[in-house]
């Protein structure tokens, strides 16, 4: 794409996230979320090619359709309360209208649909755009209303964790892996929203670190099945070696930084009084855990029977950037002991 | 009175209906010209006169005309209107949808109307459109400058999304 144009798309990007950030009234913030919806839609269909048109296409009319809600619920607010301001929906019927909606904007589920199917069409790296500073904007929105009925957060983040781990177990493409890793995560971040915000926040940036190791590693690889990834143990073994790290920090399991957000999340749902479902959804991740297992297993665990000249081939120096891959691997890796530092940052 | 409003915004919710069931373009951008058009008239109504001939100008005889002029261009020999049962089941759907929600949402039907025929609140008309657009271009710089850079990003991304005429996607499929 036109260096220029690129620019222009990013700066927007940026701006979009920006303005939501900075916005106390609903309009401000939905206009924030539109900026952010037009400008990756001409990245997402960057190779114009018809499934990636496709994907933009999907995921133009699902980021409306909620940006449409957003909107309604706002002026009902307004019409309801006088006011626009985001803090102060103390309603209960805007307030529902603007979590579903903003659960559209980021895909929990049972508005998850278009999420593997997006993520499908598109290439690694707008895939990670998709999945990381998309959902920024509206967590911010998240984590400032006043929800209106505790059960509607709860359904949504349980039934993505669910939804997440037994969607992503019959997959062998990783685009579609990644989006309901994705939708697990997201998940989690929400059963925790009324409870202690700050544990959101925190799930939310430990899962950017975590799945953007993971994006740059299949990256890197040039991978986008399962089976494809079986080979690139030989072509880049230092990652191939890293990977069952970063995926079971992923499933969150300890003493990886991924057990961090969700070790908190149970002790805060314990403390709640909510030890059924913090169950259910430590369950869930067990969901999750198997098919990251899986990938680990045909990265790294085994090999694939091959010819022997196949396992040495020449192991030119790459031209990718993979300084980014090696700091959030090793954040993936390493970041539990600083956990009391973390949660303390992070304290909204 | 309240009866030239209650019609208004029954043709309103039929034409709003109209452009969600109709997959043809032609017949959903008439339904949609039946919108802005009562809602130009709902507009006035309660005084807002500029932005209902804003409304008139640029959104019918600028965005939909030439919304309309693409449509023909990518011609449909055999358009689906409401002749069809599947678009009719659809369009009767949509109405018993709305119906159905408003008498959820209403009291009763005797001592509370959905037309309100008071000015109330901040929705008080009479000045209130032509100062907002004052208002923007004085006090609101900002956001004026914001509005026109998206503005142009739009441009942007629109010229990027169709680009490359006939081997570009858009024509592919």
């Amino acid at each position: 794409m036109n260096p220029y144009i690129l620019t222009i798309l990013l700066f927007a990007m940026g701006l979009g996230t920006t303005i939501t950030f900075a916005s106390s009234h609903w309009l401000l913030a939905w206009m924030g979320l539109e900026i952010n919806t037009l400008a990756i839609l001409p990245l997402m269909c960057q190779s114009h090619h018809p499934r990636a048109v496709e994907a933009t296409i999907k995921y133009f009319l699902t980021q409306a359709t909620a940006a449409a809600m957003l909107l309604f619920a706002s002026i009902t607010n307004a019409w309801i309360t006088g006011q626009w301001n985001l803090e102060f929906m103390s309603y209960s019927l805007p307030t529902t209208l603007v979590t579903v909606a903003l659960a559209l904007k980021i895909g929990l589920a049972p508005l998850h649909a278009w999420m593997p199917e997006v993520l499908q069409g598109l290439d690694l790296t707008t895939g990670l755009i998709l999945s990381t500073w998309q959902k920024l904007a509206p967590f911010c929105l998240l984590l400032q209303i006043n929800p209106s009925n505790t059960s509607l957060l709860l359904i949504l983040g349980l039934a993505s964790t669910l939804v997440g781990g037994w969607g992503g177990l019959n997959q062998n493409q990783l685009r579609k892996i990644l989006a309901y890793s994705s939708i697990a995560h997201l998940g989690w971040m929400i059963l925790v929203l009324q409870f202690f915000p700050s544990l959101t926040l925190l799930t939310l940036l430990m899962y950017f670190v975590m799945t953007f190791s993971l994006f740059i590693t299949f990256k890197v690889n040039n991978s986008t099945t399962i089976n494809s990834l079986s080979m690139s143990w030989s072509k880049a073994p230092i990652i191939s070696s890293m990977v069952p790290f970063i995926l079971l920090s992923l499933g969150g399991l300890p003493p990886l930084s991924g057990f961090m957000p969700k070790w908190l999340i149970l002790q805060e749902l314990t403390k709640q009084s909510l030890a059924p479902l913090a169950t259910l959804a430590a369950l869930s991740a067990l969901l999750s855990l198997y098919f990251y297992l899986r990938i680990s297993y045909a990265m790294t665990l085994t090999m694939s029977p091959n010819i022997l000249s196949n396992a040495l081939p020449w192991r030119l120096p790459s031209n990718q950037h993979t300084l980014p891959l090696a700091i959030t691997t090793s954040l993936t890796i390493c970041l539990l002991p600083l956990t009391p530092a973390i949660i303390t940052l992070l304290t909204l | 009175m309240m009866y030239m409003m209650y019609f208004l915004l029954f043709g309103l919710v039929l034409g709003l209906a109209a452009v969600a069931s109709n997959p043809s373009p032609y017949f959903a951008a008439l339904g949609l010209v039946v919108v802005a058009g009562i809602g130009c008239g709902v507009l006035i109504w309660h005084g807002g006169s500029f932005l209902s001939l804003i409304l008139f100008l640029i959104y019918l005889g600028g965005m939909l005309v030439v919304f309309a002029y693409s449509a023909a261009l990518a011609a449909e020999p055999y358009p689906e209107g409401w002749g069809s049962w599947p678009v009719l089941g659809l369009m009767l759907g949509y109405l018993l949808g709305v119906v159905s929600v408003g008498t959820l949402f209403s009291s009763s039907m005797y001592d509370e109307s959905w037309m309100v025929c008071d000015e109330f609140g901040e929705f008080y008309f009479v000045r209130g459109d032509m100062e907002g657009v004052a208002t923007l271009y004085s006090s609101g710089g900002f956001m004026l400058a914001m509005g026109v850079w998206v503005l142009l990003v739009t441009l942007f991304v629109v010229l990027e999304l169709t680009r490359g005429m006939s081997r570009g996607t858009l024509r592919a499929v």
